[in-house]
């Protein structure tokens, strides 16, 4: 496979899009992709789809593909790090999906978003181990799910309440795109998340991130928590920003020149709720991202 | 250092607040080096405890197959699970939290227990082993000899706990009045139980004979016809009969190809 950079090119703009997972737009008042989709074009250019394969495609999500509108695989069960993970069936049901959704790209956190095998109730979500021998595994099995299914798979920096290790943490997620020869996905609320526990500033370590291996951000509000006298910021999606991840989204879309696609993250808000975060967003968008493509969901 | 141990002791930390106070105690650990379990400390070891309905959900997942034995035993027991070593080892071993349960239970629940670690063992088969030739008892099946009483009072306690079987754990104490095998061999007869996994996902469970039940175990593993014929006539069969016993259970799908 050719590197990276000669691969950008087969990369599409998708602009600013809205994220959903199984079962979250039908809940009571929680965003429909499909309704922003056509009173907001601008705000829903696409839709990164969440999916835990034992779940798989839910009704709006199966409604969204269906349209023909862009999307993108965001995983929610894969340890990118054990190479048993890849396993055969799962392989399988993931090429199936994609069949379906037709998605640009498949990406996520590269976390562990499970113990043991696959099963009830070992889901979980924690960041790598930020030290220098993570770094292989992990690529090695972006490499591998790149080649299994001929789609680029960008790792997301995840959230968490507990780092441990010490690469800082875009040191140790440029060290990973560096050696899968992969773009990336910056969350910027999960990389405040980080400088705040690591007492570190907003902005500390950015000269670390390779900025033209960044193909997506994503930018959601959070929520202030104390336990025991312990701060940290749960990832709720919520309509309000931290200004630690505002100033992280703005640097970054900045300095992001292969910038595809940025997610704001609120699947489970009213559409009046989130449209001023939105806006705030598509304020600062690059230009060339603020054009939306059609489909049969907004131009029958 | 090893990422993969690393993340697996932040596991057991996150459901096990007394692995937790190991890792930030005076002794070494197995199976973490020294300079891994220094990065771990180097943490505030509060933040592993932030997410206060972890364990929670796991005892819900727990519950959701062994509402039975949960009932049995407590929910202060069940928790015991987490602190495990047969939890440390789904962990390392990629095993199922399910499966490991049963075996963690072992005899906490007497009949009642083995009746729900055969379910969970039935929603999760193995691969089978290999052997040509052969006839093995179906993936779907699962023949138990249990202390008499144990169905009954699994399925009027299933009864009892309605739809939302955690929330009726939470209300109540223990359950009295589980069957349990006399220690004076032969006092107390057994139950002879099939439990199978139907298409639809659910479960049928009865009673059986004990031959067809001892017949079956003993095709748990992969035997050769003479084999199982010659077991179903040491279960009273005549040798007349015993080709058609097995014919008939190959019919009813019982006995599969290996």
């Amino acid at each position: 496979m050719s590197d990276f950079r000669s691969r950008l090119a087969g990369l599409p703009v998708l602009g600013l899009g809205v994220s959903t997972e199984y079962g979250a737009s039908l809940a009571a008042g929680a965003l429909d992709p499909m309704r922003l989709r056509r009173e907001h074009p601008a705000y829903a250019g696409f839709l990164e789809v969440g999916v835990e394969l034992v779940k798989g495609l839910d009704a709006p999500a199966r409604a969204w593909a269906a349209a023909g509108a862009p999307t993108t695989y965001h995983f929610l069960d894969i340890n990118l790090d054990e190479p048993e993970d890849l396993d055969a069936g799962w392989l399988a049901g993931v090429r199936a999906l994609c069949d379906t959704l037709r998605p640009a790209w498949l990406c996520g956190d590269a976390g562990l978003w499970h113990f043991g095998r696959r099963d009830r109730g070992h889901m979980l979500l924690l960041p790598p181990i930020l030290i220098a021998e993570s770094v292989a595994p992990m690529a090695e099995g972006i490499a591998a799910l790149r080649a299994a299914t001929g789609l680029e798979v960008l790792p997301e920096n995840p959230p968490g309440t507990a780092f441990v290790g010490d690469l800082h943490l875009l040191e140790f997620f440029a060290r990973v795109a560096e050696a899968a020869d992969t773009g990336l996905l910056l969350d910027c609320a999960h990389l405040a998340m980080y400088q705040r526990l690591t007492g570190r500033a907003a902005l500390d370590g950015l000269d670390h991130v390779p900025w033209d291996r960044v193909i997506e951000l994503h930018v959601a509000g959070g929520s202030e928590r104390e336990h025991d006298g312990f701060a940290w910021v749960e990832d709720e999606h919520g309509p309000e920003l931290l200004p630690d991840t505002w100033a992280i989204a703005q640097v970054a879309m900045r300095r992001a020149s292969n910038l595809r696609a940025v997610v704001v993250e609120c699947e489970r808000n009213p559409i009046a709720a989130v449209l001023p975060l939105f806006a705030r967003v598509a304020a600062v968008l690059p230009t060339y991202m603020r054009t939306v493509s059609s489909d049969r969901s907004i131009d029958p | 250092m090893n990422p993969r141990a690393i993340q697996r002791a932040i596991v057991r930390m996150i459901y096990d607040p007394g692995f937790l106070g190991a890792v930030y105690g005076p002794r070494a650990l197995p199976g973490l080096s020294e300079p891994e379990r220094a990065l771990l400390q180097q943490v505030d070891r509060r933040a592993f405890t932030t997410d206060r309905f972890r364990r929670a959900r796991a005892v819900h997942a727990i519950v959701d197959e062994y509402p039975a034995s949960a009932a049995a035993i407590g929910l202060a027991a069940l928790e015991g699970f987490l602190g495990s070593r047969e939890f440390s080892a789904v962990l390392i071993g990629r095993g199922a939290m399910a499966l490991a349960f049963g075996t963690w239970l072992n005899d906490q629940a007497s009949g009642v227990g083995r009746i729900e670690a055969a379910m969970a063992g039935l929603r999760r088969p193995a691969p089978a082993p290999p052997g040509t030739g052969s006839l093995r008892c179906a993936t779907n099946i699962a023949p138990l000899i249990v202390p008499a009483g144990s169905l009954e009072w699994y399925e009027a306690t299933i009864a009892a706990l309605g739809p939302e079987p955690l929330q009726g754990l939470a209300d109540q104490q223990r359950r009295p009045g589980l069957p349990r095998r006399s220690p004076i061999r032969k006092r107390q007869a057994d139950e002879h139980l099939l439990i199978e996994l139907r298409p639809d996902g659910g479960m049928s469970l009865g009673t059986a004979s004990e031959p067809l039940v001892r017949l079956l175990r003993f095709a748990s593993t992969p035997r050769s016809r003479p084999m199982l014929a010659a077991e179903a006539v040491a279960r009273g069969a005549s040798a007349q009969e015993a080709p058609a016993l097995l014919a008939g259970l190959i019919a009813d799908g019982l006995l599969v190809s290996a």
